[in-house]
């Protein structure tokens, strides 16, 4: 799994690459925290850009919940775009799109951010 | 893919190889993998985390077959008696901050596989899932 953040002005962007399976979903988990209090602290909402993903298991969608509970709590903005297929059912299997809206692409996160 | 592991997490990733390996060396379809994957992960985490038994570690059986009409993964263990299959389905539409963090595993492997069985068989357990090849 790789992590790359992104310059944007309205929000924190990161892009996730690889596996988000048992072995990665600690340090993914980490990762979206720090991310989410920077966003929190700079008054910016989180981009979370999952297309480079190509396997998610329980526990990646465990570290997707708690960073959803996270951000919630610190009042940012979580969007989650551009699922591969495998990974958009996996969400729908879960019950995970109720909580987590997935989008289809960056311009569709982007038109969630706050002006 | 037929081998006996220790059922210790860091063994995982190991197992993922062999899978993947095995995979291409059958050339079995690949849009089939992703759900072989998660039966593979979801089932051996939930025994190196959760398996009891009289010896600990538990030792593991993965064995990936191809078949003339199905791929076949059975997963057997030699811990106490447990039915993975039995466990309640989790709540999926509680609110957010009622959710327990946790219990999807099975349900993602069940979704994946109609196709699923736990057998206890010679002081084993027997999990087999099969999907059906085109």
């Amino acid at each position: 799994m790789e992590t790359t953040r992104e310059p944007h002005d309205r929000a924190v962007v990161l892009a996730v690459a690889g596996r988000l399976d048992f072995g990665h979903a600690k340090d993914f988990e980490a990762t979206l925290t720090v991310c989410i209090g920077d966003a929190a602290a700079g008054g910016l909402g989180l981009i979370l850009d999952l297309g480079g993903v190509d396997y998610v298991s329980s526990a990646g969608l465990r570290s997707l919940m708690v960073g959803a509970k996270t951000a919630k709590a610190q009042s940012v903005g979580f969007h989650v775009c551009c699922l591969a297929q495998d990974v958009a059912e996996v969400f729908r299997i879960s019950g995970l799109d109720q909580i987590i809206q997935p989008l289809a692409d960056r311009a569709a996160a982007e038109a969630h951010l706050q002006p | 893919m037929n081998v006996q592991v220790a059922g210790e997490v860091d063994r995982l990733p190991g197992l993922v190889d062999d899978l993947h390996a095995s995979w291409s060396a059958l050339e079995l379809p690949m849009d089939l993998l992703y759900a072989f994957d998660l039966a593979l992960e979801e089932i051996f985490v939930n025994l190196a985390t959760h398996g009891r038994g009289p010896r600990l570690p538990l030792q593991v059986g993965i064995r990936l077959e191809k078949r003339d009409d199905c791929v076949l993964l059975e997963i057997c263990d030699d811990g106490e008696p447990f039915d993975p299959l039995a466990a309640p389905p989790p709540d999926l539409d509680a609110p957010l901050e009622e959710r327990p963090i946790g219990g999807l595993g099975v349900h993602l492997v069940r979704a994946q596989f109609p196709d699923i069985d736990y057998r206890r068989v010679g002081g084993q357990n027997v999990l087999t899932l099969r999907r059906p090849l085109a």
